[in-house]
């Protein structure tokens, strides 16, 4: 499924997201800059929730809560190995049953639960955005062996 | 008679770095952060299943700040320790060291706020720095936080605006980023600002109302600008280096000071404080500098060592709690969401 918007149809884009997606843990690819926060931002009011969603990127993790979820906001940007994510225990966070909302999950391809839903974002030279689901990005996961390693 | 001399022991672990200080009445006698040197010098780190940074690093911060400072554990007054806002793995770790060293030693524990200690950080007695008068404005900047607080008294604040997207620092960095600067990027773009030529590029200030900031659309308006005109000339950023982060920090600094300045007037409060890293970038210093000659303001800016992310900051807060007498709870938790 692809749909192309504009940033003022951000919150029919939030509804279809949320609608559409197969997995309370959703990745956002796309590139600095596309909008990928601000998409979150919209997700987050359409999951009922009043709290202010700001970036995640120095934090690595905002906590939000609806009056039935509890979400949680990831940004993996300023990650440089995927160790940072164990020492503050991702796995405790991605095995909950909230909502996993995860920007630059490219940084850490081995710690992603298998049945996330992907999103990717592109823009064009007009500022026009396209979305598309379920692109089949190879996530190049490390043999289990190597990951060992730093455990 | 012990009450005469208050040493405080302070630990704060919310997010990177794990860190203890030691506080004599209101000094500061040690403030250790952990780095790999202290593992050199306790014997390197032990690997173990899925330890935690903030795991290995405690006890030989712990150890170190106390051995810095000259201070026994048998004379510590209290344990302080910075309850939230920050990772919950993180927090866990300071907080049940601080609870089991307190009840080991038969002490009082006292929880701290990391944003209200950031602000508090102005309060350490060290020479050469004033500290603010109530009522003051703070505001706290830094690669995670953008806001301004009303600081009424010591425990007493009311956040009137923050960031509601990026951070200032981050959007330092990320600028970096797309010139292909080094991280953290903010201090060589300060650097370079002070050859450029601040208004050789405009960038538009994002329009949000009241006191909160936005630095999320001025960095997409970064973005776009250098790939139109990267497309154009390919060396574009190379030739104008300088001269764009001259720009880019005018804007930023632009966008820092309008809010100071709008709450300054709507609060009537002219003394204004900040912390967070970035209140080392030199451009805001001077602007800070030019608002007192323009807007009749005095400004307070700690001792760089106490902006960052510390527990010097931690110290004093425990400090001043301890003074009030008010101690935690044995059932206190961490709380990764903390509100001031």
């Amino acid at each position: 499924m692809e749909i192309t918007y504009q940033i003022s149809d951000i919150h029919s884009i939030a509804e279809a997201v949320i609608k559409h997606a197969s997995s309370r843990t959703i990745l956002f690819y796309g590139e600095m800059g596309v909008g990928k926060t601000t998409l979150i931002k919209a997700i987050v009011e359409h999951l009922g929730s009043n709290d202010l969603v700001s970036s995640p990127t120095f934090s690595l993790v905002n906590e939000y809560s609806s009056p039935s979820d509890t979400i949680f906001h990831f940004d993996f940007y300023r990650i440089e190995n995927e160790e940072e994510a164990l020492n503050f225990g991702v796995e405790d966070y991605f095995y909950s049953s909230a909502w996993k909302l995860v920007e630059w999950p490219e940084k850490i391809p081995n710690l992603i639960p298998d049945d996330a839903e992907i999103i990717t974002i592109l823009s064009d030279e007009n500022g026009k955005r396209t979305l598309k689901f379920d692109q089949n990005i190879k996530l190049t996961k490390k043999k289990p062996m190597e990951q060992q390693n730093f455990l | 008679m012990a009450s005469q001399n208050i040493y405080i022991l302070a630990i704060e672990s919310s997010c990177d770095d794990t860190a203890a200080s030691v506080m004599l009445n209101g000094r500061i006698l040690s403030n250790v952060v952990a780095n790999q040197k202290i593992h050199e010098e306790y014997g390197g780190v032990v690997p173990e299943l899925a330890s935690r940074a903030h795991q290995q690093n405690i006890v030989p911060v712990v150890q170190q700040a106390l051995k810095k400072a000259g201070v026994e554990k048998s004379q510590l007054n209290a344990i302080a320790f910075t309850r939230g806002p920050g990772l919950m793995g993180s927090l866990l770790v300071g907080t049940s060291f601080a609870k089991s060293l307190a009840y080991g030693l038969n002490i009082p524990l006292i929880d701290v706020n990391h944003m209200q200690a950031h602000i508090l950080a102005h309060f350490i007695d060290e020479e050469d720095f004033n500290k603010p008068e109530f009522p003051f404005l703070a505001m706290t900047i830094s690669g995670g936080h953008t806001q301004i607080v009303k600081v009424s008294n010591y425990f007493d604040m009311e956040v009137i605006g923050e960031t509601i997207d990026d951070a200032v620092g981050e959007a330092y960095d990320k600028s970096g980023k797309i010139l292909g600067l080094g991280y953290p990027a903010g201090p060589e773009i300060d650097k370079r600002a002070q050859q450029g030529n601040p208004k050789a590029f405009k960038f538009t200030k994002p329009k949000v109302d009241g006191l909160n900031f936005s630095f999320s659309g001025l960095k997409t308006a970064i973005l776009y600008f250098i790939q139109k005109e990267t497309k154009a000339n390919p060396n574009f950023i190379e030739e104008n280096l300088n001269d764009i982060c001259a720009s880019i920090q005018y804007t930023i600094i632009g966008i820092l000071i309008d809010k100071l300045k709008l709450a300054s007037k709507e609060t009537g409060i002219k003394h204004i404080a900040i912390g967070g890293g970035v209140s080392a970038n030199s451009g805001i210093r001077k602007a800070l500098k030019d608002g007192e000659k323009k807007f009749g303001w005095t400004t307070y800016i700690p001792k760089f060592e106490y902006t960052t992310d510390n527990a010097a900051m931690i110290a004093i807060v425990g400090h001043l709690k301890f003074l009030e007498g008010e101690f935690s709870q044995n059932n206190v938790v961490a709380s990764a969401r903390l509100k001031l």
